[in-house]
């Protein structure tokens, strides 16, 4: 198993995300996304972040599910916001500060809907993975055909890779 | 500009939207020179600039594509101050608690209520951002007084302007059939085809009209109708087919759905057309005669920077075409020395900034018992058209209803509120879970598994309501010094309120959005507005009263309206001026009423319908 630091973060992305690690990081990505997302997240949260690649990396053999509730339920706050953050990333091409999120989840949340965010670029916006669990595609960004929204689109699975 | 430039035209158009453009284009074909004056930044080379600025912009809304950047160029989230800016325009963003913040909001909101559309100046116009709806209007839209005895006529009926709604097809290129379009009287002439096919209906469309069609609700068939849209269903004036990017508003990111770019490019290639950006006309100059002599201008090269010049025009005839707040402003800022104490165009009814109209929105959302696939395809593609007409009409104001493609992105700002929701353990969507209750962070096939669910399956409808035309509904130039632009000229003072004929409509529009939600077995989201919301009205519903949110709809009418009579119009049925017979107004200003459809397709007619007019003046 290789364990390059952005063999890591695909694979915690992929435990995370739901999405399997071939649509995270495709063998031909002239995108790269993962590489401006690890770069994103190193500039941010520089030492946390090696800290949840790190129980990420000591954990990775463990199912899935196992390794989730480690980072999320079992590593403090830190971690816990950082890998929300690396999540939404993924989803919405945006960063979502953790001590942000962290307000949502206190007793004095926000009024604001939705916590304050930026975008991360524009291949980060229209890489976003919540549009293709949608089984669509990021809004003002469609590789469909004229038509294609009058007939049901392709599976789920097709979208987010992996599965039986 | 050079100072040796030619400032003797034929014709000078201000504003460089779809109304001036198709001026602008027929009178050029037609041999005259041409002058528009644009406010904003002219044409771009290409779109990318735009693409690009809406795709890294967290805040998608209408007008973040477009020129001036709403946001300061520090690129911190706090708005531009509309004072500091050369050519500013109002934005959704300034719709909450900063709504009458003159340091936030362009248009300087005297209330009671906020007025919530916006609109574009930059070559091509609000049209940059439409959705691409392209209907006509319904023959009792031209004569609501005579057939319902409310609102007014308008000086002439659908007969008289539908070879211009066919003229306007055309230029736009509207894909729509007639067989679906003709409904409550709405004709067309034998053999007459739409220029391209009708889009293709969404799965969004098919699950509405098998819970819906063949229905009826308070005496109202409920029938869902193919929109017809200005987006090309197959290659037309050498653009693409539509690919259903789900982003009409505020973009097409392929140009497949029609704006006045088009034409304005069009009129480039007479080589009789001239476009001046950046060149904000700042006074209309009437002689002695009462013929409009000049107009001036002043003009600046960067949205924030200083003027950097000013000059005046002169033409045969003059048209305004800067929409219905930039128009009447300029009007009622023009005051000759004196010699127009009430503004130009304006002595003899008074009417000029007053009747400001919309279509008041009623939103409401719904998740459907199944997925009907969402965010796929135009944002819209299908309306329920049936409520536009009917004897109703004597006691509250009529709607149609527009079915969305685009999920719960109109009402929540999906899928970004519910996928944080999810990711963050929050429930501001009302999804997580559905029904209240301890909201879930979820990670793994379990995200994506409840993801996938909740976004399959939201739909929205919009119920777009006529509203009454009010004289005391109006706007007029900010008479407070420290109201203005970067450039010295005053904001727009916008006073709004909804009529309780209109209010009766919003209110039947919340009575038929639950009677469709239950006919589809569809679960109701649909939130009441924020204790603070401006936008926040009391409308009857059932019986009772119940407080509701309306949106604006971009459609912004009425502010100098054409009529039959110099003292209760401002422009005879020729769109031209009662008091200057060489000052034509166009645009969706001229409308006598805010009638129950998007308002661009007649926007359209009536503009080539005025270059008619004008071409037979110049003859």
């Amino acid at each position: 198993m290789s364990d390059t630091p952005m063999d890591l973060f695909v694979g915690l992305s992929s435990v995370l995300t739901g999405v399997d690690k071939s649509m995270l990081a495709p063998p031909l990505d002239p995108i790269n996304i993962k590489q401006t997302y690890f770069d994103y997240a190193q500039n941010k949260a520089g030492a946390t972040f090696q800290q949840l690649l790190s129980i990420y990396q000591a954990n990775q053999t463990l199912p899935p599910a196992q390794i989730g509730d480690i980072i999320l339920n079992q590593s403090g706050d830190d971690i816990r916001y950082l890998a929300r953050t690396v999540m939404l990333m993924w989803y919405l091409g945006s960063w979502y500060d953790p001590a942000e999120l962290k307000k949502y989840n206190s007793s004095k949340p926000p009024t604001d809907p939705v916590p304050a965010a930026a975008v991360i670029s524009s291949a980060a916006y229209t890489s976003g993975w919540s549009w293709n669990v949608a089984q669509a595609h990021p809004m003002g960004y469609s590789n469909f055909t004229y038509g294609y929204w009058s007939k049901l689109p392709p599976t789920l699975q097709d979208f987010i890779g992996g599965g039986s | 500009m050079s100072a040796a430039q030619n400032n003797s035209f034929d014709v000078v158009i201000v504003g460089a939207g779809v109304a001036g453009a198709l001026i602008a284009k027929q009178l050029g074909l037609a041999g005259k020179k041409v002058l528009i004056l644009e406010s904003g930044a002219g044409l771009p080379t290409n779109i990318n600039g735009f693409v690009d600025r809406f795709y890294t912009a967290l805040a998608k809304v209408p007008e973040i594509p477009y020129t001036p950047n709403l946001f300061n160029p520090q690129g911190s989230a706090n708005l531009q101050d509309p004072t500091l800016m050369n050519a500013p325009r109002p934005s959704v963003l300034t719709l909450g608690s900063n709504w009458k913040d003159p340091k936030q909001s362009y248009l300087i909101q005297d209330g009671p209520h906020a007025f919530g559309s916006t609109y574009e100046r930059v070559a091509g116009g609000t049209m940059r951002h439409w959705l691409g709806t392209s209907l006509r209007f319904v023959p009792n839209d031209f004569c609501m007084q005579s057939q319902y005895q409310q609102e007014v006529n308008w000086p002439f009926g659908y007969p008289q302007v539908e070879p211009w709604y066919g003229e306007a097809e055309k230029e736009i290129g509207v894909s729509a059939n007639v067989a679906d379009q003709a409904y409550l009287g709405i004709t067309f002439p034998p053999g007459y085809k739409y220029p391209m096919n009708p889009i293709v209906p969404s799965l969004v469309d098919d699950a509405v009209i098998q819970g819906v069609n063949g229905t009826s609700f308070q005496g109202v068939p409920l029938t869902v109708t193919n929109t017809p849209a200005g987006r090309n269903s197959q290659p037309y004036q050498s653009r693409r087919v539509c690919a259903g990017n789900t982003n009409c508003i505020p973009i097409c990111p392929i140009q497949a759905k029609y704006d006045p770019s088009v034409t304005l490019e069009q009129a480039l290639n007479t080589g009789n057309v001239q476009i001046w950006p950046q060149t904000v006309a700042s006074e209309v100059i009437v002689d002695g005669n009462g013929r409009i002599s000049q107009i001036n201008y002043l003009q600046y090269q960067e949205p924030g920077g200083p003027q950097t010049g000013s000059g005046s025009v002169t033409a045969k005839v003059f048209v305004i075409a800067a929409h219905a707040i930039e128009t009447p402003k300029l009007l009622l800022m023009s005051k000759n020395g004196g010699r127009t104490p009430n503004g130009v165009a304006n002595s003899s009814s008074g009417q000029v900034g007053k009747n400001l109209m919309d279509h008041p929105l009623y939103l409401a959302w719904a998740l459907m018992p199944k997925p009907v696939f969402g965010y796929r395809g135009p944002l819209s593609t299908s309306g329920i058209e049936s409520t536009r007409d009917g004897s109703f009409r004597k006691q509250r104001a009529a709607f149609r209803i527009e079915i969305g493609n685009e999920g719960w992105n109109f009402p929540i700002n999906d899928p970004y509120t519910t996928t944080v929701d999810f990711i963050n353990g929050i429930n501001q969507s009302g999804l997580n879970p559905i029904g209240g209750g301890q909201p879930q962070a979820l990670f793994g096939p379990g995200l994506v598994n409840s993801l996938n669910d909740r976004l399959t399956r939201q739909f929205r409808l919009g119920f777009l309501v006529e509203q009454s035309p009010d004289s005391s509904n109006c706007i007029t130039p900010s008479t407070d010094k420290t109201q203005v632009d970067h450039l010295g000229l005053p904001r727009p003072k916008i006073k709004y309120d909804i009529s309780p004929y209109t209010r009766a409509g919003l209110g039947a529009a919340v009575e038929f959005a639950d009677q469709i939600f239950d006919q589809l077995k569809a679960q109701q989201f649909t939130t009441p507005p924020a204790a603070d919301d401006p936008s926040a009205i009391e409308v009857p519903v059932n019986g009772k009263q119940k407080r509701i949110k309306y949106f604006g709809s971009g459609h912004i009418v009425g502010t100098y309206c054409m009529g039959t009579t110099k003292s209760n119009s401002v422009v005879n049925s020729e769109q031209r001026s009662w008091d200057h017979p060489n000052l034509f107004l166009v645009g969706s200003g001229v409308f006598p009423t805010v009638a129950t459809g998007n308002p661009t397709l007649t926007i359209a007619a009536l503009s080539l319908w005025a270059a008619q007019t004008i071409k037979k003046d110049l003859a």
